[in-house]
């Protein structure tokens, strides 16, 4: 009962805010529509001004002004367009109209932004917020839609993983969690995805990758807590609003296809067959009789050029009361590396009709999409690098035809080859999305709006993985065959609430759009699976588990709900003063009982200083604002039911005797039951400019993002919990940068002469974990390091740490030694000076995150051609180099069968490993030509037609001499896949 | 018209802002087993407690390792019984440890600092069984049942569950203050994740062990053929005198009057005798041994771990020793004996015949070369008719935890020590341990050799390795100080007097940080 206090009290304030004015008989109306001089499109929420009262005009454009009789100026202003004055004489009881076109000034301060549960003039934004458009977003083969903005927003990290279709992480102003999420919420028309932050579930690959890019009209990267904070609980890592396309105008068919073919950028540098050969000679003489005569780079053999092609139509248009969009996508991308491909085939629909006078406006928009997936089977590319190049790919005289090392040791790699052959992994997944929103203009208080929006998000996925028996991998270790088959499926439901009152202040001069609403939403998902090792036999493949020596499932169901009020209000003083609160109350199920619900206030001020009469004289600056804010965001993205008590059943092998039998045991779990959400404060301060009626315009921000409450598992005082370690909220981290951006029309050279439009974008961001327990300080603080970053090499060798003090995942190494600018083999320095070399002289060095992030954008246009190309630069980015540390060094050819090396162990020479040495921390600075595209727009048979050329990934720069500086957001290189370099031709046609 | 669909759209919106009413965020788990429903099934109480004992024997819920209890160590290093046994071996005279495991060599030698992880894990683990019986007590307590569906016959069984909860908690109570001297008292009666507990003195302590034991005393069952493996009425009576026996280290007043009863009624309850097959008592079939009043149970199939027994059986042996003769798959190259603690036994001692001389120096010149210090492979995972125990890996071997021989030494020493009792008996129970040891009366003592000196010996050779010797010594004054020197004492082969306050273990620096309320023993 007590929440219902927080929505009556925004309701009552929106309705007392709308009191209505009572006309008297002394009073004539002023009304019209505004428009915009060139498209002729209605101007929405411009305010209109007739002398003591101001209204601001709907989403037809049209106003309705009650005022005395009398004469008066009559001022119709929104931000972007010049103000417009008119006189006009009212008399008593009578009616005028006044229609007025009103004429962009700087279309990108008029330009509509999507925020949470609501629209703004770019303009009026007070918080850190970007937006982007189709014109905007990288070209090229984008299979999910978070790669159309890589290096476009300042301070927004975006990690592919190389794969076709593979996954991707975005951090927007670094990582906020160790233990949580630290993945953005994504909201598509309106739908949060997945539980929180993240992409919802898919069968592996990325969960985004349902939403065909062709069917994005704008995404909106909510960076600064201020904005963020409407979606509370899950804003923490900022909020990424994707919009899909409305039809519009006439009739129309468009058809967008291409077709790709990638190549590998890079593969790791083994030895080949002559070093190999004389490295086994002297190292592992005994293994010399092992080696055949063949002459293998088997990186050669497992890769591949990817073929793919893609084809969009579009079917969109408009009338009176509707508008529709009706789309059909289908993509297929070959991965580089045999075996791998990502397919898609997707169907949009966006209606939208308006009844009543356009008072009542039913927005429905449904999305589908089937992704059929292959993904390279586990251990082809590490047996790529490890098979020894002497030896031949095929073998006559084996049951599978492919060689592979004699004995069947655990000590030998497996033919990749075989590999590639006889595993499959794939998935598959079926994903809908759909919203149904309905907007009424109430009619009887101008500007008060009510919305509701129903939502579902449901999906369903398969994994199969199988490995034939016959396999030396399956040989070796004795498995006798896999199969693992696991069908996911989730359905997340969502009810929205609101109303909106937008209209003149009532009290202080200005405007003010207040919000006010409800929202649930539920999550229902299944994670069944089986496995199977021990096959029968190998001849039901993917299709079917015969027979088997072991079978394990373990099926469970996993729900959640989060329940929200949340308020909002904008305040315009002549688009001089600018002010926006919010607030939200978000219940989740995953919080205990005591701290069900969290609070998420925000506070932005901004003041246009190009607005005030002391600048008219810089007549050339068109936009100056400072922006300030304060929020308060929560992340709730970490497992469900933390908080009960959990009995854990005993296997039969940790079972009590009783007497003469055996009881097997249930143990409670230590848990805290008040977990709740870790808590980010955020300062963001903020300077928007435009110079030349925005011809140059940018923003530079600073902010500060403190993150407490992290989530750590951490030792508790003894005989309080049920163990002496629990999972509880205590860490903190912060998160400090800067961010640039500027745009500039560079050369405007007109409807056919050469144009030239540039973006410039530049973000710098320090992570640190401040604390894991801060009852600990000092040395103790100092002491607590939590090892993370697991490497291939030595079992359980950690790589990486977590230390209070440092950027999270530092890496965690001794300082190699060098001798003639060559490291000793195992000779670290002695950091802490005791006099030897221990554990304790391991240090954090580095860590794998950009410290700056730059991104560049350039656009030309000359008669019917255009052009573009992206670059994207990192600095101060690490990565360890883990093919060169787990092969690079001789002792590997000491197997029972010797593993091939890393070419690098030519230059140090080691001969055992040297895992934990800084040598193989490695500088991963690079500049990147992330894509260059080359259009030519042409008419045939009256259509307008644009040819296109793009490549992806054209050159990359960088010290680091692995396959990929952008090895992850780990920084860990451990046999990556490649990155592909990809060539699109494409064709664009409007029927 | 429109203002009537107006109307509607307006109700329509605020019938689902009414919905705004729906504000419950709780959703239980479903494919979980929690407290709010895993006693829906009654055999959860019986499997709970089963978990209580099993926390002694086994060191997760994955067998042999997967799921710990404990973390912060090595999960095979935090089982109960291994962590006990090495707190109670190592730094006394019986025997030391090869191995280099971080902080595993400060414990041969008394020389343990305050974050010593083997310290640390013993603190957790004992608080770990407490904290499981206090939660098993919760959950049975009358007020819990009372809103569930339990039948009669169980409610019936859950009391004696109860009174088993409790004498495991007390015993790990008394090895808690029997290690780390003033802990906090932790019961039912605290609630979960609450603040941080006081800090209980010894004194306390003691007096809620025995109050406990004694409470509980007829609740438990006498010994029958399901009990074993559990707390039963004659363990209760030996745990209790183990506590009375040391009452003077424990509250400054010894109370031998109290431990000669207790031991009395153990020995009376005539439900045990000696078994006149010593090594019996150590072997994969000891389960069947007479004498064992309280056991560890550990099992090949059932009860995986690798501390334990299993741990002991693997530690022990090394060098010239063939595992096979010892049931098991491989040595570890661990455990051996310091020279004091041979030196304690003569060549006739049947108790001394397993121990393993070839190859091995008695003289421990370095504490991680195996064969410097003889071994002694107490425990062995053959069974008395020569057969190995059921898997090579984890072995059939229970651990004696009190046994009727230690009764008859505890009756002695404490009619020695002014308890009552008739000082004949005493010495009647003294003969009939050693015509066991020498398979007749050839080593039996006289009246004037029964002297507190001969019951520290005896006990040294009849208990040997059975995780009391820590206890005897401090008892007798002898563990610190230099009174008594032996190999390793104090960090030097020949031994060094270590400080009084090493009687004590410290309190893990980590609790003193998580628990304000804790005060470091002296000394650390």
């Amino acid at each position: 009962m007590k929440r219902l206090w927080f929505m009556t009290a925004a309701v009552s304030a929106l309705l007392a805010a709308a009191a209505p004015l009572a006309a008297q008989r002394s009073e004539g109306t002023v009304q019209g529509r505004i428009v915009d001089s060139t498209s002729q499109q209605p101007v929405v929420g411009a305010s209109v001004t007739v002398g003591p009262r101001t209204t601001l005009t709907r989403g037809d454009g049209r106003y309705s002004i009650t005022v005395p009789a009398g004469t008066y100026t009559l001022e119709a202003r929104t931000i972007g367009y010049a103000p417009r004055r008119q006189s006009v004489t009212v008399t008593a009881g009578e009616t005028v109209t006044v229609d007025l076109t009103l004429t962009a000034q700087a279309t990108n301060l008029a330009a509509i932004v999507v925020t949470g549960y609501g629209q703004q003039r770019a303009g009026d934004v007070t918080g850190a917020v970007s937006q982007l458009t189709p014109a905007e977003f990288n070209p090229g083969k984008i299979i999910s839609p978070q790669s159309l903005i890589q290096s476009k927003v300042a301070g927004v990290q975006v990690v592919d993983n190389n794969e076709p279709g593979g996954g991707i992480s975005i951090r927007i102003r670094g990582a906020t969690s160790v233990n949580a999420s630290s993945e953005p919420l994504y909201v598509v028309d309106g739908m949060p995805l997945g539980t929180g932050a993240g992409t919802g579930l898919s069968d592996g690959r990325d969960a985004l990758d349902f939403l065909n890019p062709n069917d994005i009209a704008s995404i909106t990267v909510l960076k600064g807590a201020s904005a963020a904070a409407i979606y509370g609980a899950n804003a923490a890592n900022g909020v990424v609003l994707i919009t899909t396309k409305a039809g519009s105008g006439g009739a129309r068919v468009e058809y967008t296809g291409d077709v790709t073919s990638s190549t590998i950028e890079r593969v790791p540098q083994m030895l080949d067959a002559s070093q190999f050969r004389t490295a086994v000679q002297q190292y592992s003489p005994q293994s010399m009789s092992q080696l055949g005569s063949a002459n293998t780079d088997w990186f050669s053999q497992v890769e591949r050029n990817g073929a793919g092609q893609e084809h969009n139509l579009a079917i969109s248009g408009s009338g009176p009361a509707m508008n529709y969009r009706l789309s059909f996508g289908y993509l297929n991308q070959q991965g580089v590396i045999k075996g791998t491909s990502a397919e898609r085939a997707s169907l949009g629909l966006n209606y939208d009709q308006r009844f009543l006078n356009d008072r009542l406006d039913i927005h429905t928009n449904i999305l589908g999409s089937q992704t059929v997936n292959h993904y390279t089977p586990g251990g082809v590319l590490s047996n790529a690098a490890q098979m020894g190049p002497t030896q031949p790919i095929y073998d006559p005289s084996s049951t599978t035809g492919f060689y592979n090392w004699p004995g069947n040791t655990l000590q030998s790699a497996d033919n990749p080859i075989e590999a590639l052959k006889l595993s499959t992994d794939q998935g598959h997944t079926l994903r809908s999305l759909g919203t149904i929103q309905a907007d009424y203009s109430l009619p009887w208080i101008d500007g008060l709006k009510a919305h509701v929006d129903l939502g579902y998000d449901a999906t369903s996925a398969t994994r199969r993985t199988f490995n034939s028996g016959a396999q030396h991998a399956q040989l070796k270790s004795g498995e006798g065959g896999s199969m693992y088959w696991s069908t996911p499926s989730m359905t997340n439901t969502l009810l929205d609430t609101y109303l909106d009152y937008n209209a003149a202040a009532w009290v202080l001069p200005g405007t003010i759009d207040l919000t006010g609403g409800y929202s649930y939403s539920e999550s229902n998902a299944q994670y069944p699976y089986v496995s199977a090792t021990g096959l029968a036999t190998n001849l039901l493949g993917i299709n079917g588990i015969p027979a088997s020596t072991v079978l394990q499932a373990n099926p469970t169901i996993q729900q959640s709900r989060l329940i929200s009020f949340f308020g909002r209000a904008n305040y315009n003083y002549e688009d001089r003063y600018l002010a926006a609160f919010s607030i939200r109350r978000d219940g989740s199920s995953r919080f205990g009982p005591s701290q069900a619900w969290g609070i998420y206030p925000s506070v932005a001020l901004a003041w246009r200083i190009s607005q005030e009469g002391f600048m008219k004289r810089f007549k050339r600056l068109s936009d100056l604002k400072l922006r300030a804010s304060y929020g308060k965001t929560g992340n709730q993205a970490f497992a469900n039911y933390q908080q009960y008590a959990n009995f854990v059943v005993g296997d039969a092998q940790s079972q009590a005797q009783f007497g003469n039998g055996f009881v097997t045991t249930i143990r409670p779990s230590a848990v805290d039951p008040n977990i709740k959400w870790e808590s980010t404060s955020s300062y963001d301060l903020g300077l928007d400019y435009g110079f030349d009626n925005q011809r140059f315009s940018g923003a530079i921000d600073y902010y500060i993002k403190s993150t407490s409450d992290l989530i750590f598992t951490v030792p508790v005082a003894a005989g309080t919990n049920l163990s002496n370690y629990l999972t509880t909220n205590i860490g903190s981290m912060r998160n400090a940068g800067v961010e640039f951006s500027l745009s500039a029309d560079v050369i405007q050279g007109g409807h056919s002469g050469f144009s030239w439009s540039t973006d410039w974008t530049a973000a710098h961001n320090a992570n640190k974990l401040t604390a894991i327990n801060p009852i600990l300080t000092g040395a103790a603080a100092k002491q607590q390091q939590i090892l993370t970053g697991s490497v291939a090499g030595g079992v359980g060798t950690l790589i990486q740490v977590l230390e209070p003090g440092q950027p999270i995942n530092s890496f965690f190494v001794y300082k190699q030694n060098y001798a003639g600018g060559k490291p000793t083999e195992g000779s670290y320095a002695d950091l802490n000076g005791d006099g030897q070399v221990n554990v304790a002289d391991r240090r954090a060095y580095h860590d794998p995150a950009p410290k700056w992030i730059l991104g560049h954008t350039s656009n030309m246009t000359y008669g019917s051609w255009d052009a573009a190309f992206t670059l994207r630069a990192y600095l101060g980015n690490w990565v360890y180099n883990n093919i060169e540390s787990n092969l690079g060094d001789y002792q590997e050819l000491q197997r029972a069968s010797p593993y091939n090396l890393s070419s690098n162990v030519l230059v140090t020479g080691f001969k055992t490993p040297q895992y934990l040495s800084d040598y193989y921390v490695q500088n991963a600075e690079f500049l990147r030509m992330d894509n260059v595209t080359v259009g030519y727009r042409f008419k045939y048979q009256g259509r307008p037609v644009r040819a296109f050329g793009t490549v992806q990934n054209v050159f990359t720069i960088s010290p680091y001499s692995g396959v990929d500086p952008t090895a992850g957001l780990n920084g860990i290189d451990n046999n990556i896949y490649p990155r592909s370099r990809i060539f699109t031709a494409g064709l664009n046609v409007v029927f | 018209m429109k203002i009537k669909i107006g109307m509607i759209a307006l109700a329509s919106a605020a019938i689902l802002i009414g919905a705004g009413g729906c504000t419950d965020t709780v959703v239980q788990p479903k494919s979980a087993i929690t407290s709010a429903n895993v006693f829906n099934d009654p055999s959860s109480y019986r499997a709970f407690l089963a978990k209580v004992y099993a926390g002694l024997a086994v060191s997760g819920q994955q067998g042999p390792a997967g799921q710990p209890d404990i973390q912060g160590i090595d999960e095979g290093f935090s089982q109960y019984l291994r962590l006990y046994w090495e707190a109670e071996e190592l730094p006394t005279d019986e025997a030391a440890i090869a191995w280099n495991d971080v902080g595993l060599p400060e414990m041969n030698t008394q020389l343990w600092a305050a974050s010593n992880s083997f310290v640390v894990a013993m603190y957790y683990r004992i608080f770990f069984q407490i904290g499981m019986a206090n939660e098993f007590l919760r959950e049975t307590s009358d007020n819990a049942l009372a809103g569930r569906n339990v039948s009669a016959d169980l409610k019936t069984k859950i009391q004696q569950y109860r009174a088993e909860a409790r004498f495991l908690r007390a015993f790990s109570y008394w090895n808690g203050m029997d290690l780390f001297g003033n802990i906090p008292l932790v019961t039912e009666k605290d609630s979960l994740g609450s603040t941080p507990p006081k800090q209980a003195t010894r004194a306390d302590l003691y007096s809620f062990v025995v109050s406990e034991l004694k409470d509980i005393h007829d609740q438990l069952p006498e010994p029958g053929p399901n009990t074993y493996g559990r707390a039963t009425r004659p363990a209760d009576d030996m745990l209790l005198a183990e506590v009375y026996l040391n009452a003077g280290v424990y509250t400054g007043t010894p109370d031998y009057t109290d431990a000669l009863t207790s031991a009395q009624a153990v020995i009376n309850s005539g439900y045990y005798s000696l078994n006149p097959n010593y090594r019996q008592n150590f072997m994969a079939d000891n389960n069947t041994s007479p004498e064992i009043i309280f056991s560890i149970p550990q099992d090949g199939t059932h009860e995986q771990t690798w501390g334990g027994v299993t741990f002991l059986v693997h530690a022990e042996c090394g060098g010239n020793m063939n595992n096979a003769d010892y049931g098991v798959d491989g040595c570890w190259w661990g455990i051996r004996l310091k020279p004091q603690a041979y030196a304690l036994f003569d060549s006739t001692d049947k108790r001394a015949s397993y121990f393993y001389t070839n190859g091995q120096s008695v003289d421990m010149s370095s504490i991680p070369n195996f064969q410097a210090g003889v071994a002694a492979p107490k425990f062995t995972n053959m069974t008395s008719s020569g057969h190995a125990g059921s898997n090579a890996t984890f072995v059939d071997t229970d651990f004696p935890v009190f046994r009727l021989a230690e009764a008859y030494l505890i009756y002695a020493e404490a009619q020695l020590r002014g308890g009552g009792g008739s000082r004949a008996q005493a010495l009647a129970y003294v003969n009939a341990l050693r015509e066991r040891a020498y398979g007749g009366t050839s080593g039996d003592i006289t009246d004037a050799q029964l002297t507190l000196p001969f019951i520290l010996n005896e006990r040294g050779r009849e208990l040997l390795w059975e995780a009391h010797r820590r206890t005897d010594l401090v008892r007798y004054g002898e563990f610190t100080g230099g009174s008594y020197l032996w190999a390793w004492k104090g960090g030097t082969q020949a031994g060094t007097a270590t400080q009084d306050f090493r009687n004590l273990y410290p309190i893990p620096e980590s609790e003193l940080v998580a628990n304000p309320n804790l005060k470091q023993n002296p000394g650390y």
